[in-house]
């Protein structure tokens, strides 16, 4: 039977529907294909070969490599690893204390769980930027400016990854958790040796929520990290729009680089992510 | 012993011979003694006092004093930085830019989100290298977005080149106060859709397919489907995203750093930016601070609809 959820129910519909969807694939995808291009370009070549459009502005010619060398043997190139650094540890550190909590919410049955996964989900919901310039001037004042632990803290504890990894582990039968207590595995034991690994889905979404926002985050390293050797990726990138000179090359090389690891791992693990979002908002 | 113990909504257990002793211990090892709860909770509870608590003391705390860097001395101020917040004109410009910029971007990111999911959701060939191009922009961080896009919208840049060649004049984009926060918002939504596309993909997915074979026994059309089938069934989905793009959008501040500072003549000057170059630029924390406090207050308002949203997941 076709069902009537489909816009393309005929051949002529189908083929507007067709050129639609792909206009719109190419209308998103097309600024990154321009980024990677001008990324090769030579510096003076990259507003001379858009204006006026030509065939030449969709081929870098002569294509370059020295944006690239530019941009990795510079200051960039520490601040794109002190960004990974920084957003491994809290990937890891903050994977392992949110699944911490959300085993104490989800299968430790205590008197009053349900009010503190309240507070603990409702607190972590206040978006971090909201309270960033009053915590900077905290940090500032504990001697946390210009270090690893300042920059990676805030990272630590997300309210999204809680949630999902509560869901997940409250989803797992609690016969098995009664079998293992039988057996004689403390709760720390059933937490290490069955949700963990039982939770790998999870994981890879919560852990991809937390990955996202240290890689992007922007206002809290400006703010706490303004010592050359501890500026993080996305800060650096700006660096290059200075307000007397402008690196274009750079701009774009450091764009592709900066964009290249998130775009990896949202193509292996979308699958994860997105199961991660159904579990969340969109259910009912 | 008649029957076992029934768990909060479950089906009874099915009956069976069991001594008490086994009973008693099957108790003790189901329940856990608070303590166990805590030490597990601890790291999060206290990341929660330092990261979220302690800062939002600090704020309201600070936005009660007037600090005079001359001096380097606090005076009790009460109210007064707000009630001169409040009232002052270039506040009042940064509320009414930010409130014309959600008002613009919610509708717009989330109206083309339902769109492209729509379309995501047709059986077109290709569709699987359509719907990885939809969603790659989201890898781009907020800073690539706005530098890279700042460099297109120069007035000899790649958008100009397209104009030109379609025939239409050179726009100024950003160096214009008419156009400057919608170029923002194009930038942003650049991202953006493919974002919540994501989250409204996995919506559809979720509408069960047997509604809409009823649907089409009755000899319904696309359309009528459309407004009776999907969008309510999408309803939950929908709420979740608007605000949860709602409170992404109130937070901007990339673009606007990066690019504008919020000019031409204060067109884009949004609150995050407000607060940062109060703070910083301008050195007058106790302001920054008063409007921290301010936007906090929109904030938890927003948040615990966001809250009640999630909570209504679950069973």
């Amino acid at each position: 039977m076709r069902l009537p959820n489909r816009i393309g129910s005929s051949g002529p519909r189908r083929l507007v529907v067709a050129v639609a969807t792909w206009a719109v694939g190419l209308a998103f995808a097309a600024p990154l294909l321009w980024i990677l291009i001008n990324s090769l370009r030579r510096n003076d070549q990259i507003f001379t070969s858009t204006y006026p459009l030509s065939w030449r502005s969709f081929l870098p010619q002569p294509a370059t490599w020295a944006n690239y060398e530019l941009v990795l043997t510079g200051q960039f190139g520490r601040s794109v690893l002190n960004s990974l650094l920084v957003t491994v540890i809290a990937i890891v550190v903050g994977l392992f204390i949110s699944a911490l909590a959300a085993y104490a919410l989800a299968v430790l049955r205590f008197r009053g769980a349900s009010f503190v996964f309240s507070v603990v989900v409702l607190g972590f919901l206040i978006p971090f930027d909201a309270v960033a310039v009053p915590l900077s001037n905290l940090f500032r004042s504990w001697g946390l400016a210009n270090t690893y632990s300042g920059l990676i803290l805030p990272g630590l504890a997300s309210g999204f990854a809680i949630f999902i990894l509560r869901q997940f582990f409250a989803a797992i039968p609690y016969e098995l958790t009664e079998a293992a207590r039988l057996d004689g595995l403390g709760w720390w034991g059933v937490f290490w040796r069955i949700h963990l690994p039982l939770s790998r889905p999870a994981l890879i979404g919560a852990g991809f929520t937390i990955f996202l926002f240290e890689w992007d985050s922007y206002l809290w390293p400006l703010l706490i990290a303004t010592d050359p050797s501890m500026v993080l990726g996305p800060i650096a990138l700006t660096a290059f729009n200075g307000q007397y000179k402008v690196e274009f090359g750079a701009i774009f090389a450091g764009s592709v680089l900066l964009t290249a690891v998130p775009m990896v791992l949202l193509l292996f693990f979308q699958r994860y992510f997105t199961a991660s979002l159904t579990t969340t908002g969109s259910k009912g | 012993m008649t029957a076992g113990p029934t768990r909060s909504g479950g089906v009874p257990a099915p009956e069976r011979p069991r001594t008490g002793s086994f009973s008693r211990l099957r108790r003790n090892l189901r329940r856990s003694p608070a303590p166990q709860a805590l030490a597990f909770l601890a790291p999060a509870l206290l990341l929660m006092v330092v990261l979220r608590l302690a800062p939002m003391a600090g704020a309201v705390g600070d936005s009660l004093f007037h600090y005079s860097l001359s001096t380097q001395s606090r005076r009790w101020e009460g109210l007064g930085n707000y009630i001169y917040l409040l009232s002052s004109p270039e506040f009042r410009q940064v509320l009414a830019v930010t409130a014309l910029f959600l008002v613009i971007i919610v509708p717009v990111q989330v109206g083309l989100a339902l769109l492209v999911a729509t379309l995501l959701a047709e059986r077109t060939p290709g569709i699987g290298a359509v719907r990885t191009m939809v969603f790659l922009p989201v890898a781009a961080p907020a800073a690539v977005a706005a530098l890279t896009w700042g460099v297109a919208y120069q007035p000899k840049g790649v958008i100009n080149a397209v104009l030109g060649w379609l025939g239409l004049p050179d726009q100024p984009f950003l160096s214009s106060s008419d156009q400057a926060l919608l170029a923002i918002i194009v930038i942003m939504s650049w991202t953006g859709i493919g974002y919540w596309t994501m989250f409204l993909v996995a919506g559809l997915q979720d509408i069960p397919l047997e509604l809409y074979e009823a649907a089409a026994i009755d000899g319904a059309g696309w359309w009528a489907c459309f407004r009776r089938i999907t969008l309510p069934n999408l309803r939950k989905t929908l709420a979740f995203v608007v605000v949860a793009d709602t409170v992404s959008s109130v937070l901007s501040f990339v673009p606007v750093q990066a690019l504008t500072q919020g000019g031409p003549s204060g067109s884009t000057r949004l609150i995050m930016y407000d607060l940062y170059n109060r703070s910083f630029a301008l050195g007058d924390t106790s302001l920054g601070q008063a409007e921290v406090v301010l936007l906090l207050i929109c904030l938890i308002g927003v948040v615990a609809v966001q809250f009640r949203l999630l909570s209504r997941g679950e069973a």
